[in-house]
């Protein structure tokens, strides 16, 4: 690179310019303010990604208060105590379990919703009545799962509850949605689709936008009727953004955030709810074992990289277009 | 082209982050090479002689500055935590006597221990630490988080005398580490043991005619005529009744309940060596406790909601004032505390002027006396991180603040304000307005070295104590005093030095005390012992046992195979 750089320089000088390659000083000159905006991205990316990296050494670490990282003891069985520690922990495989089976749940579920929901909204023919509903239906997204857990309480607890509150005056008997295991991963579910759905199909609605007119035009002359244009025009057009948007989700199979656990769960559901990201905050966090949980942390991005790449290369097999 | 020059960027972000790092650890390795563990002591020794110095007559001659760690309990019509009447005569006190500026820094009351934690971690916890949490000093002392107190303690004995005087050996040594004589802590006095007992709605008892039970049997029936005459208590709220109520955290809520199955006689070894939990979770006799509980649950006698919510909510407390609650397991004084906001005074005014609930004693122990667990004269945990500078500054002012007249102060503020005195010169506390409330009962949360009342004689305490709530009567406190004071088996020091086992592990061990006594509860009766005995099974092997067995351990290293301490 650079040896072609200086030939470009030396060669300018020398030889008057006949190639087209522009030297790097003025490419430099020509497009300095493109690569000023590009180091702000690139200054978080290293203050808040690349530096941090250094730190994952103390998953082979004793940790210790006093001590920079460099200087902490490696810690027993050539540094892979807390591996061998987590993978004994019970707590650990069911946060494993449940992370594993939430996140997979909730692609099964969660995954279609904002395709079917950018579907129906396209048919629509009234363009008012689509906003309103489309602005409804954002509106969960901008509320935190603080909020959500409250509301989640105030609807659906057992004796307080305004759910269970109806069904009992109307003669039932009241459902343990947030107080019973099985129950509670439906109800765990389902908070995340409302949440979610509307703002999750805004990049659907707007692949669709860019369908071109013309192939509906077309298929309506080959007498083509609603279902079938959705079904061999609209969704043919989507699949690209399809793919890519479940590669990426995918790769969130083993992450998370953990604010929609922490908010929506309790002490009765702890063994289906407790998941890698709160297992971390509390035995981590807040049992100090800070070595434990970065080993965690850092299994859960390993095998979260290797489930993208897995997923990338399949697309690709499978002549789409992967993410990179 | 383009796209070489990008990469020659990432890379050489890559290499610079690196560099970075590198020089960032070289740093922070040189500094902590200089204080090191051991080190830390010494260089702060130094400090501290040069400190005294500049020390003269208990006053600095240059203003230290010292941060001071206070609750924040959030609550209505309270007043900044950090500066208020109350502060403000500390700060102006302080400054006087020793030239000592305090600030004061809040911390959520109900989240104390994650909030600690995280400013110990992050270097930015107060000069002086105050928790309930022993476990959690003992966790950052262990990783050089901690100051270790006894070489100043000893130094500047003359200086601290009130802190001295009051706290006495006991509290001061109480964890005096056996062999190498560390202390990381100095422990609060508590000047009431009282604790938990149990209150019951009397206007109930009076319309019902039922007679205030004295057993668990005639509980048990009592529970079950408020259930069954609902529609006559509360009309048409009758579905809202709760015969009886806990939180989330069964093991404190119902925790008179629970020891009455304990056995009274206990040896000290067994009650040591099984009460890492001090919600006795792993005691021989609780889960027939917690199996009465279950079958109150499922008789539909309790409150189908208590696990799902946390700590510091209100909901249940909004129950009890709105009088829908007919009995509930709290602290002896409950009821009647914060003045106008009191769950008595509440109840006045919602329900009518007979509703209230007074203190009972109903649940016997296979002796057919009320034995009640109450630990030692311990109480709240004051200790200094590592990060204080200024070891003497802090100690004088644990002294002020133990100090008669300064406690006094804090806990009955001014005459006509907050307090009145009567025709026998006892102490009438009234309910405070504006500036001059208090966030916390007596300001316990000031009073960090004292917890109960305790003014400059004791004959002026036991003449007040019954008057330290205003609005409510006399006999109801003289008679919750007496109850929580019946049959107390008051806890003693087993000082057996750490117990590495229970290193970092309290969180985790507490929320699965929590989950196995909430599942316990709400259990089918068919389901109970395999519900909980698998919640123990869970609760011991993620660490349970290994306290128990290096309890065991220790105890036989210091106590030999006698049972009992001295």
């Amino acid at each position: 690179m650079s040896d072609g750089m200086k030939k470009g320089i030396r060669s300018r000088s020398s030889v008057p310019v006949v190639k087209k390659k522009v030297s790097f000083k003025v490419y430099m000159k020509r497009y300095w303010q493109l690569y000023v905006l590009l180091a702000l991205p690139l200054i978080y990316l290293l203050v808040f990604k690349y530096i941090p990296m250094a730190y994952v050494q103390i998953a082979f670490k004793k940790y210790q208060l006093n001590k920079s990282i460099w200087a902490m003891p490696l810690a027993k069985k050539n540094g892979f105590e807390y591996y061998i520690k987590a993978f004994k922990d019970r707590d650990f495989l069911f946060a494993l379990r449940n992370t594993l089976l939430l996140n997979l749940k909730d692609l099964v579920f969660g995954f279609p919703a904002p395709i079917i929901f950018a579907l129906v909204l396209n048919e629509l023919p009234f363009k008012g009545f689509k906003k309103v509903v489309q602005t409804i239906a954002y509106m969960p997204h901008f509320l935190s799962w603080v909020i959500i857990g409250n509301l989640s309480l105030q609807l659906f607890a057992k004796d307080t509850g305004m759910v269970n509150m109806l069904i009992k005056s109307l003669g039932g008997s009241s459902i343990p949605f947030i107080a019973e295991s099985a129950h509670w991963v439906r109800t765990y579910i389902g908070w995340g689709i409302w949440q979610s759905f509307g703002w999750n199909s805004i990049v659907y609605l707007a692949a669709i936008a860019g369908i071109s007119p013309d192939l509906y035009e077309a298929a309506s002359m080959d007498g083509a009727g609603r279902f079938q244009k959705m079904w061999h025009i609209t969704l043919p057009s989507l699949k690209p953004t399809i793919v890519v948007l479940l590669i990426m989700n995918l790769g969130y199979i083993m992450g998370g955030g953990m604010e929609r656990p922490m908010a929506l769960y309790n002490n009765l559901v702890m063994d289906k709810a407790d998941v890698i990201a709160t297992y971390v905050y509390r035995v981590g966090i807040k049992g100090l074992q800070f070595s434990l949980t970065t080993a965690v942390g850092l299994f859960q991005s390993v095998v979260g990289v290797i489930l993208i790449l897995t997923a990338n290369f399949v697309s690709r097999k499978l002549g789409e277009r992967g993410i990179w | 082209m383009k796209k070489k020059i990008l990469s020659v960027l990432l890379a050489l972000t890559m290499v610079a982050s690196l560099a970075a790092c590198d020089n960032g650890g070289k740093a922070s390795e040189e500094s902590s090479s200089s204080s090191g563990a051991p080190s830390i002591d010494a260089s702060k020794m130094e400090e501290a002689e040069k400190a005294g110095a500049d020390f003269e007559n208990g006053k600095f001659k240059e203003t230290k500055k010292i941060v001071v760690e206070i609750y924040d309990r959030g609550n209505d019509g309270g007043s900044d935590p950090e500066n208020n009447l109350y502060t403000d005569y500390i700060k102006k006190g302080m400054l006087e006597d020793h030239n000592v500026e305090v600030t004061f820094k809040k911390v959520p009351r109900w989240t104390e221990v994650d909030e600690i934690n995280n400013l110990l971690a992050a270097g930015t916890a107060p000069d002086v630490c105050v928790t309930y949490s022993y476990p959690t000093i003992q966790t950052y002392a262990n990783m050089g988080g901690v100051i270790d107190l006894a070489p100043y303690i000893e130094q500047y004995k003359s200086e601290i005398p009130n802190l001295w005087n009051w706290l006495g050996e006991t509290n001061i040594y109480w964890d005096r580490d056996p062999k190498t004589g560390t202390l990381w802590c100095v422990e609060a006095k508590l000047a009431v043991s009282n604790r938990v007992i149990t209150f019951v709605r009397q206007d109930w008892l009076d319309k019902l005619g039922l007679k205030a039970p004295t057993t668990k049997a005639e509980f048990e029936s009592m529970l079950v005529a408020f259930k069954d005459n609902a529609s006559t208590l509360l009309g048409s709220d009758a579905s809202k009744i709760v015969p009886y109520s806990v939180s989330y955290d069964v093991g404190w809520r119902a925790a008179t309940l629970i020891e009455s199955f304990l056995d009274p006689a206990m040896s000290d070894k067994e009650y040591y060596v099984n009460g890492f939990d001090d919600r006795k979770l792993t005691q021989n006799g609780t889960k027939e406790g917690v199996r009465l509980l279950n079958k109150w649950y499922n008789m539909g006698l309790m409150w189908n909601d208590f696990a799902q919510y946390g700590s510091g909510d209100t909901t249940e407390d909004d129950m009890m004032k709105a009088g829908f609650v007919g009995a509930f397991t709290h602290n002896w004084d409950y009821p009647y505390r914060n003045g106008d906001d009191s769950i008595n005074a509440n109840l006045q005014r919602n329900v009518g002027p007979n509703a209230k609930f007074v203190a009972i004693d109903p649940f016997e122990d296979k002796n057919g006396t009320h034995t009640k667990f109450v630990s030692g004269p311990i109480d709240r945990k004051v200790f200094f991180p590592a990060t204080n500078d200024e070891p003497l500054a802090s100690l004088l002012y644990l002294d002020w603040i133990s100090a008669p007249e300064h406690i006094q102060y804090l806990q009955i503020g001014d005459e006509g304000v907050t307090h009145d005195v009567t025709a026998d010169g006892a102490i009438q506390v009234k309910a405070a307005t504006g500036n001059a409330i208090m966030n916390s009962g007596m300001n316990i949360d000031y009073t960090i070295t004292v917890n109960g009342l305790k003014l400059t004689s004791d004959e002026l305490t036991n003449k007040s104590r019954a008057l330290n709530y205003p609005g409510i009567p006399a006999e109801d406190v003289v008679n919750s005093h007496k109850i929580a004071n019946t049959d107390l088996r008051v806890g003693k020091n087993v000082n057996v030095g750490a117990i590495e086992a229970e290193e970092g592990i309290g969180d985790t061990l507490s929320q699965k005390r929590d989950i196995a006594y909430d599942k316990a509860v709400v259990a089918s009766t068919a389901d109970f012992d395999k519900v909980w005995d698998e919640e123990i099974k869970n609760y011991l092997s993620a660490g349970g046992q290994a306290i128990i067995d290096e309890r065991t351990e220790k105890w036989e290293e210091f106590f030999g195979s006698s049972d009992m301490l001295k």
